[in-house]
């Protein structure tokens, strides 16, 4: 769901991190220019309001666990 | 726990825990935090460390973490020449990192540092412009904790960083995606040298390691560019370990007992690591080494330094980015020189195609590859022009250049 107030140029794009191929080795938000993505004790989470759809961290996850979706 | 701590160090890794002592035995009180509840694990690394660094700290390798004692190397070329190093002695060991960074973090402690685990970081906090604390969500509540000096020794992916300015997100270029598995029931040919397989093929802009754990157990993983898009780095594992001469003969038989993770920053340490009331360390601060990614010794030493500059800092009440500059200009003078050969040959390396570095695997020995990595020169032009092979003499030329040859 687009959040109504985001001010980020509007893309229909979303990073989507697949929870069970995950290993949280943080490779996708090293990279992410807006910190969309946010580490948590045993997960990461995509901020949708900050992620703007580039899909950067695509290139970089080792194991493919991230892919864009549609918002 | 006291409310106003003197120093606050994120991240209790290598590196956090090293600072950590460095700063208690300088005299100052530490608390060290971090956003897991379990120290060392997951483990996402190579697990290899030189006994140069944990020397130089002062800080010895926890005996229950080693698994095996190398000698050197053996490095593969595209082609499969193979170099090998080996010293008379022991030079390094491969680790458990679950166990190393644990034991670490609890000397740190038991030297006197307070803990708090299950501290997510959510923003630091300044006065006048210097940071003087960090706000962390710990057993659900918002907590501000105060400090003197905070010290981000939180990974690649530093938060404190990114939050006091010192670094940007990493570009894909600079850093490098890796996956590893560890292995049970290999069949190494050597038990005392790491193994590295170098190849477009292989492992575009990075390499492959196989890593003697003992009991015929290895940490066996990749790192590859991260602007590679053709197959992730888990696919070029997996596709060695299937296809490749070297993993046929030695791990047919082996059984994945874990799976990591994990990334790295290749393009050397961060332009600074200071500012007012606060500092980097270990992979925060870019401290990897470009070519061969280790980076616990550059932590423990760099760490050790940082936190005794820190201590001194607050004993003398100036916390600007002035006086903690002494920590920049200590590690600079120990490892400056060699974070900026060792990028510059990086970037030869990323340039020179498969067959150029099969020949030069044909005219260098493990001695010379010591020497690069650590930015020194060689004696192999010589034998390069030798060859009469325009391609080797080019890569001569420009090793020339940057004064290696």
């Amino acid at each position: 769901m687009p959040p109504t107030t985001s001010t980020k140029k509007s893309t229909k794009k979303l990073a989507d991190i697949d929870g069970e191929l995950c290993g949280i080795c943080q490779a996708c938000a090293t990279v992410c220019p807006v910190n969309a993505i946010e580490v948590t004790e045993s997960y990461l989470i995509v901020i949708p309001e900050k992620c703007t759809g580039c899909g950067v961290c695509v290139k970089v996850c080792p194991v493919g666990a991230i892919t864009l979706i549609e918002r | 726990m006291s409310e106003k701590n003197c120093v606050i160090v994120v991240g209790a890794g290598p590196a956090g825990s090293s600072t950590a002592m460095g700063a208690l035995r300088a005299g100052a009180a530490v608390t060290i935090i971090d956003r897991k509840t379990n120290v060392g694990i997951p483990v996402q690394c190579g697990e290899a460390i030189g006994k140069t660094g944990p020397g130089l700290a002062e800080i010895s390798v926890p005996e229950e973490s080693i698994r095996a004692t190398v000698r050197g190397f053996r490095v593969y070329s595209p082609g499969q020449i193979a170099v090998d190093y080996a010293e008379k002695e022991p030079s390094g060991y491969i680790v458990d990192r679950r166990v190393f960074d644990k034991e670490l973090f609890a000397r740190a402690t038991e030297a006197g540092a307070d803990s708090l685990l299950g501290a997510r970081f959510l923003d630091i906090t300044r006065s006048k412009g210097v940071v003087n604390g960090v706000i962390v969500r710990h057993d659900g509540q918002r907590k501000t904790l105060e400090a003197k000096v905070v010290i981000g020794a939180d990974g690649v992916n530093s938060q404190i960083a990114r939050f006091t300015g010192l670094r940007k997100s990493y570009k894909p270029a600079d850093i490098d995606s890796c996956f590893a598995y560890e292995m049970a029931n290999c069949e190494l040919e050597v038990t005392d040298l790491m193994e590295f397989l170098l190849g477009n093929e292989v492992s575009p802009r990075g390499y492959i390691w196989i890593f003697p754990k003992g009991n015929g157990r290895a940490n066996v993983g990749i790192g590859i560019g991260g602007t590679i898009e053709t197959k992730t780095a888990k696919e070029y594992l997996d596709h060695f370990l299937k296809h490749h001469d070297v993993a046929k003969r030695q791990l047919s038989q082996a059984k994945v007992i874990e799976k990591r993770v994990g990334a790295l920053p290749v393009c050397g340490p961060n332009k600074t690591n200071v500012v007012d009331g606060a500092l980097l360390v270990g992979d925060a601060a870019g401290h990897v080494h470009p070519i061969t990614g280790g980076g616990m010794g550059y932590a423990m030493v760099c760490g050790n330094i940082a936190g005794r500059v820190t201590a001194e800092c607050i004993m003398k009440g100036q916390v600007s980015a002035k006086h903690l500059q002494q920590y920049e200009d200590e590690w600079r003078k120990i490892y400056g020189s060699e974070f900026e050969q060792s990028l510059k040959l990086r970037e030869l390396i990323l340039k020179t195609d498969d067959a150029t570095l099969d020949k030069l695997a044909g005219i260098v020995t493990g001695e010379s590859i010591v020497r690069m990595t650590a930015g020194k020169k060689v004696k192999i032009f010589m034998k390069a022009m030798a060859t009469g092979d325009k391609h080797l003499i080019a890569l001569m030329n420009e090793l020339r250049k940057l004064r290696m040859v």
